[in-house]
């Protein structure tokens, strides 16, 4: 029997007075790692309460790990680990007593993991949560929903506002997570360093509108910057697929997203440069784009 | 009752354990204060219903206001139940919370009436009345809590339901076959007493179903 999707929105709206979010479709499949990338305001959060069941779409369809949202959200929930940097422990109580009333509500809780887990992110179980900074609260987070061992992580904005040291650990503990391969992530960012490093799938979604999504390589692969040297006075040659066009003088940078080199060819010697662009680049370009593209 | 239930319930009994214990101390030392003579007995009494009725909006308060507006309810809500099994969960558990102490200060009232000598037992039926208001109004506060998401909203409840207070204890003095008993030597258990009783126990039915209808069944989170 095949494994369900981790996750799948079909067509998702959901309308709020100043806010919608319109027609998001997205699959991630168990054992990848989705980086979901947008500006703040974007709809990520929204995203991400759809799936976990804290919100119920207008319209259209959203499955977890197999079972639809919201209604089946506590079945769902048995097998997803939630991280959010707003959400709060309870501040009056210790990390410990997190650690055991989590733990008497998955059987599945490993206990040495999470020792392991209290030692690398330097947290103390007696440690009471309203003492903790913000970067030790949102690791006792996730120490709390990595040790129940769920077959998804859902994590929105883990590493938002941590210090580059903190950033580190976290994001290391995600690639020892990543090794067992039946463990699917959504990880949700503005910061783009992090999601290129340990995303294999990444969606871009801004002003509530899922914009692109692709496999990290494809993204990396058919984006390129590409620098060419025009006589003065002649136009610049045409090329398919460019989202954004800027002229100094003679020269002219040309962005496209479906890059090729046989594209290039007719454009001979007016080629000066090609450069690979950063995830942070193409997210830029695809927002920017997207907005020309509305008319905003 | 679930495991999780139990969980959750034992959850809120934990981090409330200071909350009631403090409320159970500050009442009965308010009826120890009562017990020292008529003068004393007043000021007694006034410590009494303040502890009740503040107790009762600091367990909300901490149980449900606060954990929404501090954001620990969306750690609870990662965990697997869904909004309507929190709602239900969070109205058991702080009845759990609640009731306890309550019936330990509403006793220790009634009691300390019937061994004082000087005080006439016409007025436990009337102490009964007041400790249930007192019950019903916790209920409506809750209820509001569970529904009200607007601090604004909130404040506004909490000072109707204490204004309520003083109007309750006007408006049953003002029923006459409640005052006229309660000079009384023995306690009078008369239809007009079963009629405010009945009341009461409405209200707090109502203000405990409501949410298990209402906000049990909202889909969205905010």
């Amino acid at each position: 029997m095949n494994q369900p999707y981790a996750i799948e929105l079909c067509s998702v709206r959901k309308a709020f007075r100043f806010f919608t979010l319109d027609d998001v479709s997205l699959v991630l499949e168990p054992g990848q790692v989705m980086g979901f990338v947008g500006p703040n305001g974007a709809g990520k959060s929204t995203t991400i309460r759809l799936m976990m069941g804290l919100l119920a779409p207008d319209a259209g369809e959203v499955r977890v790990l197999g079972h639809a949202m919201p209604e089946y959200q506590a079945r769902a929930k048995r097998d997803i680990g939630f991280v959010s940097d707003q959400m709060q422990l309870f501040p009056h109580a210790t990390i410990g007593w997190h650690m055991n009333f989590v733990a008497s509500i998955y059987p599945q809780w490993d206990a040495g993991y999470a020792a392991k887990l209290i030692k690398r992110f330097n947290l103390r179980p007696e440690q009471n949560v309203q003492t903790l900074s913000h970067g030790e609260h949102v690791k006792a987070v996730l120490m709390l929903a990595l040790a129940r061992r769920p077959r998804l992580l859902i994590l929105d904005e883990p590493t938002s506002g941590f210090d580059p040291v903190a950033r580190q650990e976290v994001l290391t503990e995600f690639m020892d997570v990543l090794r067992d391969e039946d463990r699917s992530i959504l990880f949700s960012s503005h910061n783009t360093v992090d999601v290129e490093r340990i995303s294999d799938r990444i969606a871009f979604i801004d002003r509530g509108r899922l914009v692109d999504c692709s496999d990290k390589e494809d993204f990396l692969e058919r984006w390129r910057r590409i620098e060419l040297q025009v006589p003065t006075g002649s136009s610049p040659p045409d090329l398919p697929d460019v989202v954004s066009r800027a002229t100094d003088g003679q020269f002219v940078t040309l962005t496209t997203n479906r890059f090729s080199e046989q594209a290039l060819a007719p454009l001979g010697s007016a080629v000066r440069a090609v450069q690979r662009m950063s995830l942070e680049e193409i997210f830029v370009a695809t927002v920017f784009h997207h907005r020309e593209a509305l008319g905003q | 009752m679930n495991a999780l239930t139990r969980r959750l319930i034992s959850k809120d009994l934990y981090l409330q354990r200071g909350l009631i214990g403090i409320a159970i101390v500050a009442g009965l030392a308010s009826l120890v204060i009562a017990a020292e003579g008529r003068m004393r007995f007043n000021i007694g009494m006034l410590g009494w219903i303040t502890t009740v009725i503040a107790f009762g909006i600091m367990v909300t308060m901490f149980g449900v206001v606060n954990e929404r507006k501090e954001r620990s309810q969306l750690f609870v809500l990662s965990l697997p139940l869904s909004h309507g099994d929190y709602v239900r969960t969070k109205m058991l558990a702080l009845l759990a919370c609640y009731i306890p102490a309550w019936i330990v200060l509403s006793g220790g009232a009634v009691a300390l009436l019937l061994v004082m000598p000087n005080l006439p037992d016409g007025m436990v039926p009337y102490a009964v009345l007041l400790c249930v208001y007192m019950l019903a109004s916790f209920a409506v506060v809750l209820c509001g809590a569970l529904h009200i998401n607007s601090e604004g909203g909130m404040t506004a409840l909490i000072v109707v339901t204490n204004m309520c207070v003083s109007l309750f204890i006007f408006m049953t003095f003002a029923v006459p076959g409640i005052a006229k008993h309660f000079q009384g030597a023995t306690p009078v258990w008369n239809s007009a007493f079963w009629t405010v009783l009945a009341i009461e126990l409405l209200v707090f039915a109502l203000a405990i179903i409501l949410p298990y209808l209402v906000a049990a069944r909202r889909r969205d989170l905010h």
